[in-house]
């Protein structure tokens, strides 16, 4: 059986990733579990979904916790503790991250001693996004060794029908190229055996004794405590105020913005709160002297690593 | 109309309202930052910029929907209680929680002045669907509470299944085919309207200004106030979040979405837009209507929805 979690953000198709690698082997004669794990399948929200396939039936059920493969759609998750990218992983575990670095660079910084690879997706335009998960999966459909280069193209085609046949083309024409970039790599994710039930541990469960409801029931005894969730991560594109170009306008950016992440300060300038902007980017289409623009959060993360490394 | 009454006019629209310009609105926000919410998330665009009118002193009855997530334990975005309900019962919930406030200001155990609006907050498909016989029920009992309504036009919580909010031909999860969704939008407006409540309007983030007189209007008001907000939603209506702005001022240009209000028995237009731009304007924009452009143009369906908008602007007087 492959046991194969996926992660990524939600708006990078992943969702659709899970159901075209767990279609993929059903062609190919597998059985096959795929599920996304639902409940926060935001955009830019960490996501998660799962694929098991085996040639024997399945019994095992629910998340992955220990995968044989890892896709990590956005390497920027890998520090988010929520994630949870790499638990569960041992040193059988293959990882297949999109990323500009190299893998040897992975495996350091995550000391970890399994096999790493990397596929660059290039998203310059955010319209591109959402083919991170159809190149991710083209990349990992060649190092489960199990799906043939036309199953995954038929796949593909049977799950993006529905989007119309530009979107068709393109995933596949991604989907394939990751498929072939992988060559050298093909069949390294081994099969582990259906373990049997006598094997089975519980998750680790804490048991909550039965208290009355007014001590049990969750009662929260402040206001707006939400802003201790720091919705910051979800960001791949920063937007930037040029304070010079800024007319003071004062209600466009601050009213527009869903997440109340722009507030003007005692001064009349607009301030944005970048421990929760989510980066949706409407401030900066609606600035009316275009005094916004949107950079790289990746880049801005590391202009602010080396301005503190001076 | 005498002179002298239309001279006055201004005077008394300024006693109407405090939000006479876009200056009016307010600069730093009520509602807490760090929701679960989507970047670019159009319902919660209209809530955080109700909210900032209706204020901290308000008890949030919500239904089942995308904006559950707004309070999981131990966070939440308001600043005063939030009590969660089963899809179909918010605005039952909201005659408790009313019955509640009224006994203890009745019993002096609250000052009068402590009291606070009571607002149902539900999506399209607890609006249209599953809860319109709680909220029938509601109105037919004279309950005092505010409705709030999000409607992106489909079970988005979820992955954006058909609702009773779901606009002819849209391509939802459980309508893929060749022509999308078959039904059409149910007019929620006129059904709560036909119960003659003391207010309803439809809103959307987009037009900030008339959102922030309707809600103030609505405050000022006893009675049931029900208030539609449409929402942009990029996630189901699949266009990138940074045009949420730009696709919700669309759909009012286009007369996809009539801004009105219902109060003192009459319907009012509160933006009519006087030249139409064209439906496709706004269709072509949203992934969930691209297969009316690709691979083919579908001409019929296209004039068959502006014929449907004609139709509704030919019978509008105000």
């Amino acid at each position: 059986m492959f046991r194969v979690r996926f992660h990524g953000r939600g708006g990078q198709g992943m969702k659709a990733a899970s159901r075209i690698l767990g279609n993929a082997f059903f062609l190919e004669g597998y059985e096959v579990q795929d599920a996304p794990r639902y409940g926060a399948e935001r955009r830019g929200a960490p996501i998660f979904a799962y694929v098991r396939a085996g040639r024997e039936p399945i019994n095992e059920r629910g998340i992955i916790r220990h995968p044989d493969l890892v896709i990590v759609a956005d390497d920027s998750l890998i520090p988010v503790p929520g994630a949870g990218v790499m638990s569960g992983v041992d040193s059988r575990t293959v990882v297949l991250i999109n990323s500009e670095e190299s893998p040897k660079v992975w495996k350091q910084r995550l000391n970890f001693e399994g096999d790493v690879f990397t596929v660059p997706v290039e998203t310059a335009d955010r319209a591109e996004l959402r083919f991170i998960g159809v190149t991710c999966v083209g990349a990992a459909a060649r190092l489960l060794g199990a799906i043939k280069r036309e199953t995954l193209s038929e796949a593909i085609r049977q799950e993006l029908a529905s989007l119309g046949s530009d979107i068709v083309q393109i995933s596949l024409s991604k989907a394939l190229a990751a498929f072939d970039s992988m060559q050298a790599q093909a069949g390294t994710v081994t099969p582990v055996k259906t373990a049997s039930s006598a094997h089975f541990q519980p998750p680790d469960w804490i048991d909550l004794s039965l208290e009355d409801a007014r001590a049990s029931a969750p009662a929260i005894h402040a206001g707006a405590t939400s802003i201790e969730v720091r919705t910051g991560l979800w960001r791949t594109l920063r937007p930037v105020i040029d304070h010079d170009r800024c007319n003071r306008c004062w209600w466009v950016c601050s009213t527009f913005c869903p997440d109340g992440a722009i507030n003007v300060d005692t001064e009349g300038r607009p301030q944005i709160d970048y421990d929760h902007c989510k980066g949706c980017m409407i401030c900066v289409a609606q600035c009316p002297p275009h005094a916004i623009r949107a950079i790289s959060e990746r880049e801005a993360q590391a202009a602010e690593v080396e301005e503190a490394s001076k | 109309m005498s002179e002298t009454q239309s001279r006055a006019a201004p005077v008394s629209e300024a006693k109407v309202t405090v939000y006479r310009r876009m200056k009016d609105l307010p600069s730093t926000h009520l509602l807490g930052s760090g929701t679960a919410m989507c970047a670019g998330c159009g319902g919660l665009e209209a809530l955080h910029e109700v909210y900032d009118v209706i204020g901290a002193k308000s008890i949030f009855i919500n239904a089942a929907g995308c904006m559950t997530l707004l309070s999981v334990y131990p966070f939440t975005p308001f600043r005063g209680s939030w009590l969660y309900t089963a899809m179909a019962s918010a605005p039952a919930g909201a005659q408790g929680v009313r019955d509640a406030l009224d006994i203890l200001k009745q019993k002096k155990r609250m000052p009068a002045e402590e009291d606070m609006e009571v607002v149902v907050l539900t999506g399209d498909g607890s609006a249209y669907g599953m809860g319109l016989s709680s909220t029938s029920g509601a109105m037919e009992r004279g309950l005092d509470f505010l409705y709030l309504c999000y409607d992106n036009e489909g079970y988005g919580n979820t992955g954006q299944q058909f609702s009773g909010a779901t606009p002819h031909a849209a391509r939802t999860a459980t309508s893929k085919g060749k022509h999308g969704f078959a039904g059409y939008k149910k007019d929620l407006f006129s059904i709560w309207a036909a119960h003659k409540p003391a207010y309803v309007a439809t809103v959307i983030g987009a037009e900030p200004l008339d959102l922030a007189r309707k809600i103030e209007k609505a405050k000022g008001l006893e009675g049931p106030r029900l208030i539609i907000a449409m929402a942009p939603c990029p996630t189901g209506w699949d266009f990138d979040p940074q045009i949420t702005v730009e696709v919700g001022r669309l759909a009012v240009r286009t007369g996809v979405w009539p801004l009105k209000e219902y109060v003192d028995g009459k319907i009012v237009h509160t933006k009519v837009p006087h030249e139409r731009v064209a439906v496709e304007n706004y269709l072509k924009l949203q992934g969930r209507f691209r297969h009316l452009f690709e691979p083919h143009r579908d001409d019929a369906m296209l004039g068959e929805i502006q014929a449907r908008v004609d139709a509704y602007w030919a019978d509008v007087t105000a």
